[in-house]
């Protein structure tokens, strides 16, 4: 009865919260008391209803429906991502169970993971000499780290009953990794995936500012037409998104928390 | 069953010759200058014991005397400094089916349900069985510690006590001639613990393996064994006495502490483990 309550309670404050928000921001807006000109949140909620009313047109590269910018973010974000988590896993893996590879690449790794992937966009276009691959590069980068690292402290950490267990009956090596290794250390990978998803998609914004095309460009774009409403859609848009990501990998790690 | 076959008792199963384990600590870089020399630790030291087929043998003695560090060299987990372990008349190289290993933490897979469990020991050691194959025996042995009911959940749905037996059932399903305990019981609660006493002792009585028991219980053991093994104090510690209990079986828990063959044991094992216990403490 009482957990009922509460929960309806956290609702309704939830939805007061936002309501207050917006009639604040439409009332600074319109009393210009922050600049003059800046969209309040009618202006903001009228263009959000118009982008997503109609998300798929394509009228050239500088007007292009919020659905389709979108799309070509997630898919640089998904194909980096994705080649990213299947060189970290394998490669997290051997340095968590060799003290050889952990040595010799763990300078690499300590010294690159701290440099903005943004670093490496004007490296990515002298060798790629195309933004769409430069945009993926980037965003394998940026996303290799958190795989990596989690994954190889993972495997450092896993408790040693079942190594012990697997060896006791004779496995082979192949075996306990697949086997033993790599389910244990699952909920460690799922965290790792998670935090390169998230910077992935704050990356992909600013590198896209940079390559055209994508929401990030959208942003961009916008700005040269001083549409700041347009700005406040996208940034909308771009939480929304980072926010259902997030939470896919909230799920991925429930079914995957193993502990009591 | 090849094992019934031959059962001549009386022959040796195991058997421990001059078996010594040191610990060599990993020299870091600054070690190098350090003026401590103390880079190794010597656990157990000359370990001569010879173990006959199908007894029930424990092992007891202080905290951190090296116990755990024995079994696992038996278990073939690690290997010895020095000496030789030798089983039915070969010394072994590594671990192997023909011993199961039973741990005090269980040693469950959490990602894995009690029969999968099982079925991961089975398919590491019968490689070339059937799927059916391996699922029916792994409800065999389910069944007889009585969780086949629980054979589709996750470990941290049971109880401690049924993932001890889970434990056991696993051990025990890769048909091992041999069951080597590291404390199984430590962290049962008393009922739960007589209870899987009694499943142990009825598992010993009809599969005709040799068990190797490690326990901090003195009681435990003299219920329990035909043999306790008393372990002195280490560092380099060995066995400083053996025992035979030689009370009848089925040793009735509730009337035994009467026995005056029971109590003399006791004492003798108390007196024991107080003085080995002494030189630990007054060594800290
Ligand atoms: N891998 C290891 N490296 C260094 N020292 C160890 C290692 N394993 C055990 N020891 C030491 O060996 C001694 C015996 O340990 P153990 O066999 O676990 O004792 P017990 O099981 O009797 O309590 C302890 O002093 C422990 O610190
Ligand atoms: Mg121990």
């Amino acid at each position: 009865m009482n957990k009922v309550i509460s929960k309806r309670l956290t609702f309704v404050v939830t939805i007061l919260s936002l309501l207050i928000f917006i009639i604040f921001w439409q009332i600074i807006a319109q009393q210009g008391l922050l600049v003059k000109n800046f969209p309040g949140s009618y202006k903001t909620i009228n263009a959000l209803i118009w982008w997503v009313s109609d998300p798929f047109f394509d009228n050239g590269p500088n007007d292009l429906g919020i659905g389709f910018n979108l799309l070509i973010s997630l898919r640089r974000v998904l194909i980096g991502y994705s080649l990213a988590v299947l060189v970290a896993i394998p490669l997290g893996v051997l340095m968590g169970m060799s003290k050889l590879a952990q040595s010799s690449l763990n300078p690499y790794v300590q010294l690159l993971k701290p440099v903005s992937p943004l670093a490496w966009l004007p490296v990515g276009l002298f060798v790629f000499r195309n933004s769409e691959i430069t945009g993926i590069f980037v965003i394998f980068i940026t996303s290799i780290w958190p795989t990596l690292i989690n994954t190889a402290f993972g495997v450092a950490s896993i408790n040693p009953d079942y190594l012990r267990v697997s060896k006791s009956l004779g496995a082979s090596k192949s075996i306990t990794i697949r086997r033993v290794i790599l389910p244990a250390i699952m909920p460690n990978i799922l965290a790792g995936m998670r935090i390169s998803m998230g910077t992935a998609w704050l990356v992909i914004v600013a590198a896209e500012m940079l390559l055209g095309t994508g929401i990030g460009y959208f942003i961009w774009n916008e700005w040269n037409n001083l549409s700041l409403e347009n700005i406040f859609v996208a940034i909308i848009i771009i939480g929304f998104t980072g926010f259902i990501l997030d939470q896919f990998f909230g799920f991925l790690q429930d079914k995957f928390d193993y502990s009591i | 069953m090849q094992k019934n076959s031959n059962p001549k008792k009386n022959s040796t199963h195991l058997e421990l010759l001059k078996l010594g384990k040191i610990f060599f600590k990993e020299k870091k870089f600054f070690d190098f200058y350090s003026k401590h020399k103390k880079s190794s630790f010597e656990a157990i030291k000359n370990i001569n014991l010879k173990i006959e087929k199908n007894t029930f043998v424990s092992i007891i003695g202080p905290s951190g005397c090296g116990k755990s560090t024995l079994l696992n060299l038996i278990a073939g987990l690690q290997a010895p400094t020095s000496g030789k372990i030798i089983i039915d008349g070969l010394a072994i190289k590594g671990p192997g089916p023909d011993r199961g290993v039973i741990f005090q933490n269980y040693a469950l897979m959490p990602w894995l349900t009690t029969i999968q469990n099982i079925e991961f020991a089975l398919n590491t050691v019968f490689p070339e069985k059937t799927k059916p194959d391996i699922k029916e025996r792994a409800i065999n042995y389910l069944r007889m510690v009585g969780l086949e009911k629980a054979s589709n959940k996750f470990p941290k749905e049971l109880s401690g006590g049924m993932k001890q037996r889970v434990a056991i059932a696993r051990a025990l399903s890769i048909n091992p001639n041999m069951l080597l305990m590291d404390e199984p019981f430590g962290a049962l609660d008393a009922l739960t613990r007589s209870y899987l006493q009694e499943e142990l002792l009825s598992i010993w009585r009809k599969n005709k393996v040799t068990v190797v028991l490690i326990t901090h219980s003195i009681e435990e053991a003299l219920l329990l064994s035909d043999k306790i093994i008393l372990m002195s104090s280490g560092p380099s510690a060995t066995i400083s006495e053996e025992i035979s209990v030689d009370l009848e079986r089925p040793r009735d828990r509730q009337n035994i502490e009467q026995d005056p063959k029971y109590l003399k044991i006791k004492m003798r094992l108390e007196k024991h483990l107080l003085r080995e216990t002494r030189a630990v403490e007054e060594v800290t």
